[in-house]
Parts: C-alpha cells; sequence; structure tokens
C-alpha cells in the first residue's frame, strides 16, 4: 500500500456511536 | 490550554479511555473515548498502531517510512498532522 495523508472521519450518529460500545 | 504543534521529539500515546477497535462489519479500524468515535483510514490506523507511549514522533515515521518505503519528511509532516488533529479531539496526548 502507497503511503497516502491519512484522514479521519467523525462519527456523528449517536445510534452509530453507541453501535461501538452494559 | 493552548494548543502547541507537535514536534519530532514528542511522544504521542492515547489516554486512558481511548482504544483502538476493529470494525469488522465495515472493514474499518475506529478510535473510540467515552461516548465519542472517530473512523480511521489504512493510513490512520497504521500511524495509531506506531503509537505505544515509548517511541517519539521521529521514530514512529523513521518505521513508518521503511514500511511504505515513503520519504520520513513527508510522513514526519503526515503523521504530526493526523496526530494534532485527533488532540484536539483530546483522543491523543503528548508526553
Amino acid at each position: 500500500m502507497a503511503w497516502t495523508a491519512p484522514k479521519i472521519e467523525e462519527v456523528t450518529c449517536g445510534m452509530e456511536i453507541n453501535m461501538y460500545f452494559d | 490550554m493552548t494548543l502547541t504543534a507537535i514536534t519530532e521529539a514528542d511522544t504521542p500515546f492515547l489516554p486512558r479511555g481511548v482504544r483502538t477497535k476493529f470494525d469488522s462489519v465495515r472493514d474499518i479500524w475506529v478510535l473510540l473515548a467515552p461516548e465519542r468515535a472517530v473512523k480511521l483510514d489504512p493510513i490512520g490506523a497504521a500511524i495509531l498502531a506506531e503509537v505505544d507511549g515509548t517511541r517519539t514522533l521521529n521514530e514512529i515515521a523513521g518505521g513508518l517510512a521503511a514500511k511504505y518505503n515513503a520519504p520520513v519528511d513527508q510522513i514526519k509532516k503526515d503523521a504530526g498532522a493526523f496526530l494534532m488533529s485527533l488532540i484536539e479531539r483530546r483522543m491523543v496526548e503528548l508526553r
């Protein structure tokens, strides 16, 4: 894989955040 | 608190409660903090995989430069900007 500038994407949807976490 | 730029002698680390997790459904890495999440691309995940709290940005960039066969100065610049954006979100700290 070639080096490219990294990008991040903020997760703003509360339901989506909850998926990642009692 | 005023944020200053990261220097190559700084050692980034993930503060307590912040961790990476692989989302096997979406096939991406995410960085989780209490009640917050950001999605990482493969390069971002590769940078954070090198962040162990003992290595400086200089050492991290050197390792990635060898792995990706890319100029270390470019990696230092990109990784520094990436880490700064996470510092602003309080998901990375420096020592």
